[in-house]
């Protein structure tokens, strides 16, 4: 175990250093020139000049790449041309609202996916089952972006239920039930997708373990039906919903972002969106860095988890 | 003869048929026999003949969809056809436990095997946490795993298959079963196990005084350790016995031919092996017939088209069903 889990570390540390050359890269892979966008198009070539070597850019790229990893190591992502503010701080504001949907939409997916796939598995092709797998094909064919607009729709329009509309956010500290009232919708656009996912994946792995032997050997020590499915199908059919899991929630910090644009809600991804908009190249690489770290580290911990889950993995 | 109270067992003329796409699947029919507290019976046959759907029928554990039971299986005094799941559930491991073939798949491969002992002995005799830790691993040491309160955190890949089915075994005892049924439980072994494991259960019969149900195809495991054997065939009882009976006078064809299958150290090196030609019989299109007909050297025409049903022989307890029955070797002297 503790081999598996030192290899993993430096793989992932070997992971991360290729993201970080890649999220540097990409403000020279950019086009335009950089000392244009900070003095304005009207600004003299001697003066650009002078920002260019000022900025370090007639260094080698290698050299540049030192300069910058070194200080994000020590938490220093720079400073926005454009707004003059620490990239850090802006992302530090902005992440917690990312987590806080994350949170909110996988507690909603996994509260409703893990017993209703259970009940579905029980009786494959039973009217629960063809319902379920049905609706919840249905729903895996509309894309979030459509989800949330027909929500706010019907929801904050139609029903004209307060706090839930675009640009209703306030923060958590501020007051928290606002708070919860204005995520509800992203949480559970991003909710139905997961919960899909979940739902289908759980239930098929359930399905295959209790046609297992060793389901037939629980049955027969005379324990309850409810005990086999949580103590003894569960378990070994999590490691794929597990999987899923992982990928998906990376994917979900990405996929919220428009979710978060439309709503006016700012988080990284409404963040990132108006960034790009703006030609603020530091801070798309700063969201880029800790988004694209964020989902190796998700990914990490849910293979750590897979392992706690089922010993049979890291021994192989 | 035996008073009803000493009989644990009694079928009756129970049949376990699966519905399945190419129809009904008669895989048990007619089966029935008794059997009594402390005694250990051998249910013989080849794969197929319809010995697991059997035992598992007898204990109420066939499959919960698409299966069709019908006759009576009194298990201590519980009708088990027909019964809930709930009240089966009441029986299951108290009454009757069952040790199962591959110790490879029916053991949960995420679950210490110490859990997997105790989770019966915690939900079914409400043992406290602590006492039935301590009873797991008394358990553990009755089948003689090796340093028992280490291996009780182990996880069933960590254990090799022999240890394994000593974990299945402690699992089925855990709760004094007073019928313990034996699925095949040498069969995924190595040979040195398998007289280890089959030591170990006639042991602890001995020690617990349960009676135990051996299912097997090699009939060398029953010969030394039942006290009767039911020879199958197609899913029906074709000859039911003494064990010493039906090994020295049996009488009908496919229990000599299970016999002459067996491999003897008696015979000489390089005796060719005696098989039984053809398959089993596919039992979506059993014939009015004897199932047996058409492998055996004897049959004739009746034998295609009527089914002989058991008959007494010249032992007390035996019979067999076949129209053309060997003969008996009791000679003139019976």
């Amino acid at each position: 175990m503790l081999r598996y889990v030192t290899r993993r570390i430096l793989m992932l540390i070997g992971i991360i250093f290729i993201i970080s050359i890649g999220s540097f890269y990409l403000i020279h892979l950019l086009p335009g020139n950089i000392t244009v966008v900070i003095e304005g198009p009207g600004a003299s070539p001697a003066n650009q000049a002078k920002l260019f070597k000022l900025l370090g850019l007639n260094k080698p790229i290698y050299v540049q790449y030192f300069v910058w990893i070194k200080n994000v190591l020590s938490g220093n992502l720079g400073t926005s041309f454009i707004s003059q503010t620490s990239v850090v701080s802006t992302i530090r504001a902005a992440f917690p609202i990312d987590l806080e949907i994350m949170v909110l939409s996988q507690v909603l997916a996994f509260a409703a996916a893990i017993p209703l796939a259970m009940r579905s598995a029980r009786k494959p092709d039973g009217p629960l089952d063809r319902v379920l797998s049905a609706g919840s094909f249905t729903l895996l064919s509309v894309p979030p972006f459509v989800i949330i607009v027909l929500m706010v729709l019907y929801f904050a329009i139609k029903l004209a239920i307060p706090n839930i509309g675009p640009s209703s956010y306030v923060s958590f500290s501020q007051d928290w039930i606002t708070n919860l009232e204005s995520l509800s919708l992203p949480a559970i656009t991003l909710a139905i997708g997961s919960f899909v996912l979940y739902f289908r994946v759980l239930r098929s792995d359930l399905i295959a373990t209790l046609q297992e032997e060793f389901i037939t050997m629980a049955r027969s020590k005379g324990i309850s039906q409810r005990r086999i499915m949580w103590r003894h199908a569960f378990r070994p059919s999590s490691v794929a919903l597990l999987g899923a899991a992982g990928i998906n929630i990376g994917g979900l910090l990405a996929g919220g972002f428009v979710v978060q644009y439309l709503l006016s809600i700012p988080g990284l991804g409404y963040t990132l969106i108006s960034a790009i908009n703006q030609s603020d190249y530091l801070l798309v690489q700063g969201i880029v860095l800790v988004v694209a770290v964020g989902v190796v580290l998700i990914n990490f911990t849910f293979d750590f988890i897979i392992n706690l889950v089922d010993p049979r993995i890291s021994r192989e | 003869m035996s008073n009803e109270s000493e009989k644990l067992l009694i079928v009756n003329n129970l049949a376990t048929t699966f519905s399945t796409a190419g129809g009904p699947l008669p895989a048990v029919s007619g089966v029935s026999f008794e059997m009594l507290r402390n005694e250990t019976i051998g249910i013989v046959g080849e794969s197929g003949s319809g010995k697991t759907v059997l035992s598992r029928t007898i204990m109420g554990l066939q499959p919960r969809t698409n299966v069709v039971v019908t006759g009576s299986v009194l298990l201590n005094g519980n009708e088990m056809v027909g019964a809930s799941e709930d009240f089966k559930r009441g029986l299951w491991g108290t009454e009757v436990a069952m040790v199962f073939q591959d110790p490879m798949t029916s053991l949960n491969p995420v679950m210490r095997i110490g859990k997997q002992i105790d989770e019966s002995l915690r939900v079914r005799l409400g043992m406290s946490k602590v006492d039935a830790k301590a009873r797991a691993i008394e358990l553990l040491e009755l089948v003689g795993i090796p340093s028992p309160a280490h291996r009780y955190s182990a996880y069933p890949g960590q254990l090799s298959g022999g240890m394994r089915q000593r974990v299945v075994i402690a699992i089925a005892l855990a709760c004094s079963p007073k019928l313990l049924m034996a699925d095949e439980p040498t069969t995924g072994l190595d040979v040195t196990i398998q007289a280890q494991i089959l030591n170990l259960l006639d042991e602890l019969k001995e020690r617990l005084h349960m009676s135990v149900v051996l299912v097997t195809h090699d009939l060398g495991v029953v010969a030394t350790r039942t006290s009767r054997i039911i020879v199958m065939y197609a899913g029906r009882i074709v000859e039911i016995g003494d064990t010493r009976d039906v090994f020295h006078h049996h009488r009908m064809p496919y229990t000599r031919a299970l016999l002459e299958s067996s491999p003897k150290v008696s015979n000489a090196s390089h005796t060719r092996l005696t098989t039984i030609p053809g398959r089993p019989p596919n039992l979506l299109k059993l014939s009015d017939g004897c199932s047996f007909a058409p492998r055996c050297s004897y049959a004739t025409d009746r034998c295609h088209n009527e089914r002989p049903e058991l008959q007494p022989a010249d032992e007390p307890a035996h019979s067999f069903a076949c129209w053309n029955p060997l003969p008996t070797t009791r000679g003139a002297s019976a």
